[in-house]
C-alpha cells in the first residue's frame, strides 16, 4: 500500500510532535496507545492502529512480552510498528520486529543529541552573562525542534523506504556500533563535569568529609536492589540530619557567644 | 565574574510573584527537558522555566539578573513532573534575595530525592495501572482507550504541577524569616547538605564501567571486578575528582572537559573498553 502526500505530511508532523513529547509537552502523547491510534487514523485504519498501539503499550509496561524483542525507543517503535502493520497487513508481533531497527536509530539519535547539546551549554553561559533571556528561550526551542526534526525525518524515510530501509539502517548501525558506544560512554561521563562544576563552587575544604560520606552512603544503598527507587530520599534523610545538627549547634554556639559578649561588652565580629 | 558573586546587589525583597507569572512558569515547566544534555541535564531547561519569575524579581537590576541566570545554569536534574516543587522554593528564595550559596544549596538538596518519588508515583503506579486498563480497551477496538489514558494521566500531572508550585512557593516565603535570623548558619548547613547530595549523585548517577577482560586461560581477568573490589564506583569518583581538579586548579572550562571525555569515550570504545 502506498501513502498519499497528505498522509506522509501528517505522519511527519505527528512524529515531530511526539518526538518532543517524549521528554516535554504533555509527556503522554508519545505513548504507543495514543500514538498508534493517531497514526492509524492518519493512514485510514484506526482499528489496526488501536490494536498495535494497545499491544505495544502493554509490552512497554512489561505486562506482555511479545516476541521477546522490545525496541529501545518506544516513540519511533510504536509509530513504525503501526505503519508496517497497516501498510503490509502484518500482525503486531511481525510489525514490531520490523520496527526494531528504527527504534534503535531513535535511541542513537537521542544519545547523539544529548551529547551534542553538552557543549552548547557554554553558549548558554555566555547568554546568562549578558542577561540574554530571549537567547535562553530560543536555545530551548531550537533543541526541541532539532529532536522533532531528526525523528520525523527517520520515520518519513521509513515510510518511503519500507522495511528494506530498516535492514540498511541496522547494517549501518552494526558497522558503526563502536561510535555509538563511544558517544554513549562519553555521554555517561559528562554528568561528572556537571558535578565537578557544582563542587568547584560549593566544596570548601572543610566539606571534603561530607562529600565522601554522601558518596559512601549512596554506594552502599546502591547495592540493595530493593532501595533503587528510594535511594536518594533515604540519603537526603541522613544528609538533612547531619546538616540540621550542624545548624542547631552553630546557632546555639552563636547565642551562647552573643550572651557572653553582652556581659563583657565585647564586639568580636569574627564569629566561630 | 558573575559566578563568583555571593550576594545580589539589590538586597531589598522583590514584590511577591503574581498568579499569572506563577501559572506561566507552571506551563513552562512542561518543557523542563527541552535542552536536556549529558553535562548539565535539565539546567538550561530549568532556567527557561523560571525565567519569567527571575525577570520580574530582578527587573530593577540587570547585573542581578545576570548573576541569577548564571547560577541557575549549573547542573540540574529532578523529576520532570515534580519540578514545580523546586521552582516554588527557589523562586521564594530569589524573591527574598537570599544568599546565592543558600539558593544553590537548597536547589541541589531539593532536586535529588524527588526523582525516586516521581518515578514511584508516575512510572511505577499511574502509568502501569491506567495504561494497563486502557490498552485492553484499545485492543478491543475502543477509541475511548487512548482518550481515557490521556485524560487521567494529564489531570493528575497538572494537579501535581499547579499544587506543588503554589504550596512550595508559600512554604519558602514563610520559612524565610527563620532563614534570615541565622542566615550564615543556614547557608553553611544547606551547603553541607548540597555537598552530601552531590557526593551521593556521584555514585547514584555514575554508571561508567569498563568492559576490558584480559584473557588468562580458564580464569579471565575482569578489570571491572578488580576495581569493584578496591572501591565500587571508583571510576565515577575518580572522574569527578579529576575534572574538579582540572577546573579548580588548571582553570579548565566545562567545554574543554567535555571534549576530553568525548575523546576518552571514542578512543575507549574503539579499543573495546566501553561497549
Amino acid at each position: 500500500m502506498g501513502f498519499s502526500a497528505l498522509q506522509i505530511i501528517l505522519v511527519f508532523v505527528w512524529v515531530f510532535i511526539v518526538a518532543i513529547d517524549q521528554f516535554d509537552l504533555l509527556e503522554s502523547l508519545y505513548q504507543p496507545i495514543v500514538s498508534g491510534a493517531v497514526i492509524g487514523a492518519i493512514l485510514g485504519d484506526l482499528p489496526t492502529g488501536l490494536i498495535v498501539g494497545g499491544t505495544y503499550q502493554l509490552m512497554t509496561i512489561g505486562n506482555m512480552p511479545v516476541g521477546g524483542a522490545q525496541p529501545p525507543n518506544a516513540v519511533i517503535g510504536g509509530v513504525m510498528a503501526t505503519v508496517f502493520a497497516i501498510s503490509s497487513g502484518l500482525d503486531t508481533t511481525a510489525a514490531v520486529g520490523l520496527a526494531v531497527p528504527f527504534a534503535l536509530i531513535g535511541q542513537y539519535m537521542v544519545t547523539f543529541l544529548f551529547t551534542a547539546m553538552s557543549p552548547v551549554m557554554s553558549a548558554a553561559d555566555k547568554m546568562a552573562e549578558k542577561g540574554d533571556t530571549k537567547g535562553i528561550v530560543r536555545l530551548n526551542y531550537m533543541a526541541m525542534g532539532a529532536l522533532g526534526l531528526l525523528f520525523a525525518i527517520v520515520c518519513t524515510l521509513g515510510m518511503l523506504g519500507g522495511s528494506a530501509m530498516g535492514t540498511t539502517l541496522s547494517e549501518l548501525s552494526e558497522k558503526y556500533a563502536w561510535v555509538m558506544a563511544g558517544l554513549g560512554a562519553a555521554g555517561g561521563m559528562m554528568r561528572f563535569v556537571g558535578f565537578a562544576t557544582l563542587l568547584r563552587i560549593m566544596l570548601s575544604n572543610e566539606f571534603w568529609g561530607i562529600y565522601f560520606a554522601g558518596f559512601a552512603l549512596a554506594t552502599i544503598i546502591g547495592y540493595i536492589p530493593e532501595l533503587s527507587g528510594s535511594a536518594l530520599l533515604l540519603i537526603a534523610f541522613v544528609g538533612i540530619a547531619v546538616a540540621l545538627y550542624d545548624y542547631q549547634t552553630r546557632v546555639a554556639m552563636k547565642q551562647a557567644a552573643g550572651a557572653g559578649f553582652a556581659a563583657n561588652g565585647g564586639d568580636d565580629e569574627d564569629g566561630i | 565574574m558573575a559566578s563568583n558573586a555571593t550576594h545580589y546587589n539589590n538586597l531589598t525583597p522583590a514584590q511577591p510573584l503574581d498568579k499569572a507569572t506563577l501559572n506561566k512558569m507552571v506551563l513552562r515547566s512542561l518543557n523542563l527537558q527541552a535542552s536536556f544534555n549529558y553535562e548539565r541535564m535539565q539546567a538550561a531547561g530549568w532556567l527557561y522555566c523560571i525565567l519569567p519569575g527571575l525577570e520580574k524579581i530582578h527587573a530593577d537590576n540587570k547585573e542581578d539578573l545576570e548573576i541569577s541566570m548564571g547560577h541557575n545554569l549549573e547542573f540540574f536534574n529532578t523529576h520532570p513532573f515534580l519540578v514545580t516543587f523546586v521552582m516554588g522554593i527557589i523562586l521564594s528564595l530569589e524573591q527574598q534575595k537570599a544568599d546565592i550559596d543558600t539558593i544553590r544549596a537548597v536547589r541541589v538538596a531539593a532536586m535529588g530525592p524527588l526523582g525516586g518519588i516521581g518515578d514511584a508515583i508516575f512510572w511505577f503506579t499511574l502509568v502501569p495501572i491506567t495504561a494497563g486498563i486502557t490498552s485492553n480497551m484499545a485492543i478491543n477496538g475502543s477509541i475511548a482507550g487512548p482518550i481515557l489514558f490521556l485524560l487521567i494521566f494529564n489531570v493528575v500531572q497538572f494537579l501535581c504541577r499547579f499544587f506543588l508550585m503554589y504550596w512550595s512557593y508559600n512554604l519558602g516565603t514563610k520559612a524565610i524569616d527563620i532563614l534570615t535570623a541565622n542566615a550564615k548558619e543556614f547557608t553553611r548547613a544547606a551547603s553541607m547538605l548540597g555537598v552530601f547530595v552531590v557526593g551521593a549523585l556521584t555514585s547514584n548517577y555514575g554508571g561508567t564501567t569498563v568492559a576490558t577482560v584480559i584473557e588468562n586461560g580458564d580464569s579471565p581477568i575482569v578489570i571491572q571486578s578488580i576495581l569493584d573490589g578496591v572501591l565500587p564506583k571508583l571510576i565515577p569518583l575518580a572522574l569527578t575528582l579529576g575534572l574538579f581538579f582540572l577546573m579548580k586548579k588548571k582553570n579548565w572550562k566545562p567545554v574543554s572537559c567535555i571534549g576530553l571525555l568525548l575523546i576518552i569515550g571514542l578512543v575507549g570504545a574503539f579499543f573495546g573498553i566501553f561497549v
